[in-house]
């Protein structure tokens, strides 16, 4: 009983620890814009939070297009978010329950596509954003972000678990592709869908190079360029940095602690799949 | 016979180089209750859903009434289902699983609750509405499903083994409730089962198939009184028939006599019109309840198991070389087990069959 109790105190204190280093960054980002300047690079800086000074949050709120970046970040990752869910559902529907000559092919390359580390294409993709003369818009932003083969490949395997007899009940009352896959497989799996809107909206969020290539004016940035746009003339300015930084995060921290139980799921199906 | 309601004629089915369904024809007249039976794998579900459309038909044609819907898709084919598993929508209400089918055809709210509420009403569903499919018992489910399938008024019901997943007393429960439900619309029923229990007691008309072949068609009483084969007259009856290889002994007026196996001494009159070859192989079969005890010469029967139901019982034995033979007792309160008897059947009531099965008559 004892020893049981004894062990069990042991690993929560184990977890504890960890999850402190976890949580260490984002303490150090907090304390860090909470602070002036100049005290950030003294040596009186410590790691309690002895300080709080609001200027840094103020400065970047009024001299900063934080409102803009705000706005293109919702823009394109909701755009992305939408786009991936709804083609990598139909996507996955054909795959899962059509019969077409090359259907498993299309899989294979689909799957397949998974290999290929996304920054081997930056260029290919930047040359080909160039050339339809997306630089510096928010479609050239959006476009390379819309291959999610994760989402295909987790929905085909939602929807090959659905019964048969389901779907030839919906053909008998008189359903068609359409009927089924809006009406039968989508709303069987909304859980899988909420999952994977908030996997797909985070990533779109947090993604920083690729609209860091595209975006050059300060006008088409989204939260994360902008963050590197915050400096004066004397160097980096990181209480404003570290203000900008947790000011971007808010929305996808929030979203987590609303959606936590999904996106554990979502990750936990997504690891999965990448295996 | 009445108006046609389902007819088929020629149908087969090929599952690449496999044929399931070999040629079949058969006619339902509109309103009739017709069951499919036979043992697992023989193709009752693959006819089945070709003629719901859900499977395509590789020869032959399907009419149903004067329409010919061999090529037609499921739902113009104005066919109703229900699934063995029931295939209830699971994120959809009770009531939402019933409307479905009016929804998708955008019928006015008004008809689609007035359907709704008459399905639910007969079915005892409508305190269940608003419950979703996994709130609901099995008998209910089921009650669901066809609830599905009657909002739809259909042309002809289909029923895959749809009692199979119920326990004993909801079958029965169930098997009743269906009877009465066709009695009270009148509509087409195709019913599909491995139960012969479930054939006997719901059929107007029961196609007994084996290897995607009609062995016999017919009212469920002419199957049992008269089949057509060994594999029918087997099938049909519960406790099944006894069959008793046996050589041709003699001719006589009335028929033959044939010696059943391993009883030198027993001669049996086998009511036939044709005469096989002296000396020929035959299969005798004899109904459980057409053995009666003899104190005279007959088969001899070790009994080694009796099950009592009360007012009749059955009792298991065998003949001497081991051949299993089964028989009835009614009202009979002598325990049998354990004791040797012999038996005769009842004049007449013996049934020959030749060494393809095929009923010698
Ligand atoms: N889609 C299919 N592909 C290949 N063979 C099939 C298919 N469906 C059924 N079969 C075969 O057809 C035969 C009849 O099946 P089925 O109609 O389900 O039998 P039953 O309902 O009488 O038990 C079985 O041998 C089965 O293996
Ligand atoms: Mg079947």
């Amino acid at each position: 009983m004892t020893a049981k109790r004894a062990r069990n105190l042991a690993f929560a204190a184990l977890v504890l620890i960890a999850a402190m280093i976890w949580i260490f960054p984002l303490y150090w980002a907090l304390t860090t814009s909470l602070r002036t300047e100049g005290r950030i690079v003294s040596d009186s800086a410590g790691v309690l939070l002895d300080e709080i000074n609001l200027a840094a949050y103020r400065e970047v709120l009024s001299t900063s297009k934080l409102a803009r970046w705000y706005a293109n970040s919702i823009g394109t990752s909701l755009t992305i978010t939408g786009i991936v869910l709804l083609f990598g559902m139909m996507c996955a529907y054909a795959l899962s329950q059509l019969r077409f000559p090359g259907r498993r092919l299309l899989y294979l390359l689909i799957v397949g596509s998974f290999m290929v580390p996304v920054p081997a294409l930056y260029v290919a993709q930047f040359v080909l954003m160039s050339d339809l003369g997306l630089i510096n818009r928010a479609w050239g932003i959006i476009l390379p972000q819309l291959i999610v083969p994760v989402v295909v490949i987790v929905y085909k395997q939602f929807f090959d678990a659905i019964p048969k007899e389901m779907r030839e009940a919906v053909l008998l009352d008189g359903g068609g592709e359409f009927t089924l896959l809006f009406k039968l497989y989508l709303p069987l799996n909304w859980g899988i869908t909420a999952a994977l809107a908030i996997i797909t909206f985070i990533s779109a969020w947090n993604n920083f190079f690729w609209p860091f290539l595209v975006a050059t004016s300060e006008d088409m940035m989204t939260i994360p360029v902008g963050i590197t746009q915050v400096n004066d003339s004397f160097g980096v300015a990181y209480a404003r940095m570290m203000a900008l930084a947790l000011l971007a995060a808010a929305p996808v921290i929030l979203a987590y602690l609303v959606f936590q139980k999904r996106v554990t799921e979502a990750v936990m199906i997504s690891a999965g799949v990448k295996g | 016979m009445t108006a046609t309601g389902v007819h088929l004629e020629g149908v087969t089915k090929s599952f690449g180089a496999v044929d399931v369904i070999g040629g079949v024809d058969m006619q339902i007249g509109k309103g009739e209750f017709a069951v499919f039976v036979g043992p697992s794998g023989c193709g009752k579900s693959t006819l089945l859903r070709m003629i719901a459309g859900l499977e395509d038909t590789t020869s032959g044609s399907i009419h149903i009434g004067a329409r010919d819907v061999t090529h037609e898709d499921p739902a113009k084919r104005e066919v109703a289902m229900v699934f063995q598993s029931y295939a209830l929508y699971p994120h959809l209400s009770v009531f939402e699983n019933m409307a479905f089918s009016l929804r998708l055809a955008r019928r006015p709210r008004k008809e689609v609750e007035e359907k709704v509420n008459r399905a639910a009403g007969i079915l005892q569903l409508t305190d269940h509405l608003h419950k979703k499919p996994a709130q609901l018992s099995g008998g209910q489910r089921q009650r669901v499903a066809i609830g599905r399938a009657i909002v739809r008024a259909p042309e002809v019901f289909l029923f895959d083994e749809p009692l199979s997943n119920l326990d004993a007393e909801l079958r029965v429960q169930m098997r009743l409730e269906l009877a009465r439900l066709h009695k009270a619309l009148g509509t087409t029923m195709i019913y599909v089962t491995h139960d012969q229990v479930e054939a006997m007691t719901l059929a107007d008309k029961i196609f007994v198939l084996k290897s995607g072949m009609v062995q016999q068609a017919g009212a469920p009483l002419d199957l049992y009184d008269d089949p057509v084969n060994r594999f029918v007259a087997g099938f049909i009856g519960s406790p099944g028939m006894n069959f008793l290889e046996a050589t041709v002994s003699a001719h006589d007026t009335d028929g033959i006599r044939a010696r059943p196996k391993g009883q030198p001494d027993l001669d049996l009159s086998v009511p036939i019109t044709s005469r096989p070859a002296i000396d020929s192989a035959i299969s005798l079969g004899m109904r459980p309840e057409h053995l009666t005890l003899t104190d005279g010469p007959g088969l001899q029967v070790t009994v080694d198991v009796a099950e009592e139901l009360g007012g009749i019982s059955y009792q298991y034995g065998a003949l001497q070389d081991g051949s299993p033979v089964i028989f009835q007792q009614v009202g009979a309160r002598h325990g049998l087990r354990g004791t040797v008897q012999n038996l005769l059947p009842e004049p007449g009531r013996i049934f020959a069959f030749d060494a393809g099965g095929q009923r010698v008559r």
